[in-house]
């Protein structure tokens, strides 16, 4: 038995600090948590970190309430930061400095965008003219002109699922449900794969578009796929779609601070750090995501397919979370796997 | 003297008592997460679960053709395999009888990363075509194998050793004069092969299906990432779209129902198997093979070797040759002794309580603990990740009505990620030692009562000696197994916690499976010194 206290000792001391921040994330991103080094030279404050999946570390929050250590949930995709706040696991930001960073549309009471993707199309200039192509919206993927034409991944993709929403938001149901039947049917393939398959798949001339989130194309363009994913990736161009209406669909990552976090303070300093242009610079250059404060560019790489487009500022990405659940049960009657 | 008695058998049931107390508690113990499933289910919408019922057929589907395919391939992988080194000489017949058992240390979904990331447009496959024949567009020399195609490969290349390891520990107990005989009768090998050898070894088989079928009806890792909806996908879907954890769990009892049929397959098997087992009366009996047979034979396994086991492997070392840089980034002296920590501690718990427990059930023989643990071998049939929530949810039950904070020590803790493993891996020691124990003659126990043993001497002077040398070979198998596991690491581990499987998860999910190469890499380099220290406890574990 006194082996057994001395083992339960040894493990809980490991996690025992008193000048600390406990954050909770489903960002897998090595470079993440170099920045958070950063963050502990800076200030002194240690962060421990866990990822995982969403739904588990939401249940695991939830569950155990008043003795849960964490202070910071960072989430990949607005939806499920609305799941988190509608549960009840966030309390409100009142940190001014905080919410005068962050476009009113990426942010709620509760939670705070970090960083923004674009899920845009990639064509193959050698099969398709940019010219015919230029005017492309979401809406006229399911044109019948373009049968057998279109890679994307499989339905239950929460980018692909804001996406939907964000066209049930703009469009409502009825519109949608007929956009995916006619979606599904240019399908060039059954969805399978990560988003740097489907632009695999266009550079290969297999399909005339893949949709997909930008930062997939830079991690091909950057060579950290090895040189043939280098060379495919200069076989293939982007579009962005929607420059004529409300402009190109943008997800966030944000975080948020726990309703029973220990250390709130260090909290809130952790989160006013990731938005300074230093921790911006150092995310944007390394996950090829798009910075969510306006003073920091993107990376050269993600420059290179063009920053100088229309963003869609005016759906706000709270209505991905209203949507969600309708959008894949929508995206599985019409038979999108 | 009749005092003297009366308190030994005061004693006696005392100690009974004392025994029965605690082989019951760790049973009800095991059983935690079968009961969570169960209530969860029971409090779900069904209304909402029979609406959502069509697609429970197009799920059901996917998972039926998936079962269906991997089992006839893993049947020839594994039986035609283990029949050609057991009953033939050829070049390399002793290598591969222990190395075919190497594609163990291979878990499905790292085997899929690699045949995908080989087999993708411009990857890995398309350069070395590209580079070494200089073929302008390689992809089309590639094959565009279907997602579902991908997953009966993957699943079967690494599923296969359980055929390969049952047949042969089977057939190496077959009988010589048998197989005379079928020669005498001028029977050609592939008659013997049809006609005496796979009837003969047919439990040992069924036992090899069952494993496999449950193997491949609780995979998700290799399922989702080829992108085909399956059971499991669905419990997933289910939780994680639809935010419905309770219809999750009833998706996840109806699983586990299938499980156990196949489950129950294996143990009325297990159980004929002793009738068949014929005794080994002659140890040197191979065909010698020549020419091109024996040439085909080798290839045969050769080729079986190469794609489960030198493939997967290879591209692994190949990455983190290229991509060094990736070993900066891991704290490897960490990784290896949380790794090391977690085997050792989580093997002494399972090991000492299934010991406890069958030995409880052996001396007492009571109906209600064999019931009982007959139900504690469900935790290897449930997802890792139900299992996880089910512990999350007791401990916060437990907490809430007594009033007492056992979350901190259980949820998020060293303590909390063993107990998970725990609830997984518990059956596959209980069952080891269960199927060792029927194997011990009752006569010998009454014996060695009348001779004054107590139970206890009984067991260390009578039992100990004789299962003690399967411990070792328990302990590696909760070790591979826990080298492989995934979700319940994700789920409850501490903060700054990692193992090789969560390490390789989180670059994979990054896309880099490059990076994830150098954990899965270590993940397989200990599995297979585990298999290699151990192999000649492999074939011994049915004699």
């Amino acid at each position: 038995m006194s082996f057994l206290s001395i083992f339960i000792l040894f493990f809980s001391l490991q996690t025992l600090s008193a000048n600390e921040v406990n954050l909770f994330t489903t960002r897998h991103y090595e470079s993440d948590l170099k920045l958070y080094n950063e963050f502990s030279e800076q200030t002194g404050i240690k962060v421990n970190v866990i990822s995982g999946k969403s739904k588990p570390l939401e249940k695991r929050i939830i569950e155990e309430g008043r003795s849960c250590e964490g202070d910071v949930f960072f989430l990949a995709d607005a939806g499920r930061l609305v799941s988190a706040q509608e549960k009840g696991l966030f309390k409100r930001i009142g940190s001014l400095s905080i919410k005068k960073k962050v476009p009113k549309q990426f942010r709620s009471s509760h939670w705070v965008g970090i960083t923004k993707r674009a899920r845009i199309i990639f064509f193959n200039p050698e099969f398709t003219k940019y010219e015919d192509i230029k005017d492309l919206s979401y809406d006229d993927l399911s044109n019948p002109q373009y049968r057998n034409s279109i890679a994307i991944r499989q339905s239950n993709n929460v980018y692909n699922q804001s996406l939907v929403s964000s066209i049930i938001e703009n469009k409502g149901l009825n519109f949608t449900k007929n956009w995916l039947n006619g979606l599904v049917k240019n399908f060039s393939r059954q969805p399978t794969g990560n988003d740097r398959a489907q632009i695999l798949s266009v550079a290969a001339g297999e399909s005339k578009f893949a949709i997909a989130n930008t930062y997939y194309y830079a991690l091909m363009a950057s060579g950290q796929k090895g040189e043939g994913q280098k060379k495919a990736s200069e076989k293939v161009k982007p579009l962005f779609p929607n420059q004529n209406n409300r402009g190109t669909h943008m997800n966030i990552s944000g975080v948020g601070i726990l309703t029973h976090s220990p250390n709130t303070e260090n909290a809130i300093k952790f989160i006013e750090f990731l938005l300074t242009s230093k921790a911006q610079k150092h995310i944007v250059n390394n996950t090829y995501e798009y910075p969510i404060i306006d003073a920091v560019q993107p990376s050269e790489l993600i420059q290179k397919l063009g920053s100088n487009f229309k963003q869609d500022n005016t759906t706000n990405v709270l209505s991905y979370g209203k949507w969600q659940k309708k959008a894949f049960e929508l995206m599985r009657q019409a038979k999108w796997n | 003297m009749e005092l003297k008695k009366l308190k030994s058998s005061y004693n006696f049931l005392n100690t009974s008592k004392t025994l029965y107390a605690i082989v019951l508690s760790i049973s009800i113990f095991t059983i935690i997460p079968l009961c969570s499933i169960i209530i969860n289910s029971m409090t779900t919408d069904y209304t909402y679960a029979i609406s959502e019922f069509k697609w429970f057929f197009e799920f059901l589907k996917n998972s039926l053709i998936i079962l269906f395919w991997v089992i006839i391939l893993t049947f020839i992988f594994g039986v035609l395999s283990a029949y050609l080194v057991t009953f033939f000489d050829f070049p390399g017949a002793n290598f591969f009888g222990y190395a075919l058992i190497l594609s163990f240390a291979i878990p499905p979904y790292i085997f899929g990363y690699s045949l995908s990331a080989f087999l993708e447009n411009f990857g890995l496959g398309y350069s070395l075509l590209s580079n070494f024949f200089g073929l302008h567009d390689a992809n089309i020399f590639l094959p565009d194998l279907s997602p579902l195609t991908y997953c009966i490969l993957s699943l079967s290349f690494t599923l296969y050793g359980y055929l390969f390891l049952l047949s042969k520990t089977s057939f190496l107990n077959q009988s010589a004069n048998l197989l005379d005989l079928s020669k005498s009768l001028g029977f050609s090998s592939l008659k013997q092969l049809f006609y005496v050898v796979i009837p003969c070894a047919r439990p040992a088989i069924f036992v090899g299906i069952s494993l496999v079928a449950m193997e491949t009806l609780a995979d998700f890792g290799t399922v989702s990432y080829f992108g085909v909806s399956t059971f499991t996908t669905e419990i997933y879907n289910t939780w994680f779209v639809f935010d419905d954890l309770k219809k999750s769990n009833l998706l996840s009892l109806i699983l586990l129902i299938f499980i156990l049929f196949f489950f129950v397959i294996e143990n009325i098997s297990r159980k004929n198997s002793k009738f068949h087992q014929l005794k080994n009366d002659s140890s040197n009996y191979k065909k010698k093979l020549t020419g091109a047979s024996a040439f085909a034979a080798f290839l045969f396994c050769f080729i079986l070797f190469f794609i489960s086991f030198i493939f997967p492997f290879s591209q692994m070392i190949f990455w983190s040759y290229k991509f060094p840089e990736y070993f900066e980034s891991l704290n490897l002296l960490k990784l290896n002794l949380n790794t090391f920590i977690l085997i050792f501690f989580t093997s002494l718990l399972i090991i000492f309580f299934s010991f406890t427990a069958n030995f409880g059930n052996r001396v007492l023989k009571s109906k209600l603990l064999g019931f009982l643990s007959t139900l504690s071998i469900s935790g290897y049939a449930i997802p890792g990740i139900i299992i996880s929530v089910s512990i999350i949810s007791f401990f916060s039950i437990i907490s809430n009505y007594f009033n007492i904070n056992l979350k901190s020590v259980f949820i998020g803790t060293f303590l909390g990620l063993i107990i998970g493993y725990f609830f997984r891996f518990y059956s596959i020691s209980f069952n080891s030692i269960k199927s060792n124990y029927l194997k011990i003659n009752y006569s010998i126990d009454e014996s060695a009562y009348l001779i004054g043993f107590n139970k206890f001497t009984m067991f260390s002077k009578v039992h100990w000696p004789i299962l003690k040398k399967n411990v070792f070979f328990i302990f590696v198998l909760i070790a591979i197994e826990i080298l492989k596991e995934l979700p319940i690491t994700l789920i409850l581990r501490p903060f700054n916690f990692d193992t090789f499987s969560s390490k390789a998860y989180q670059f994979a999910s990054q896309d880099l499976i490059e990076a994830a190469s150098i954990p899965s890499m270590f993940l397989i380099f200990w599995s297979s010194i585990l298999i290699l220290i151990s192999y000649k406890y492999f074939f011994e574990i049915k004699k």
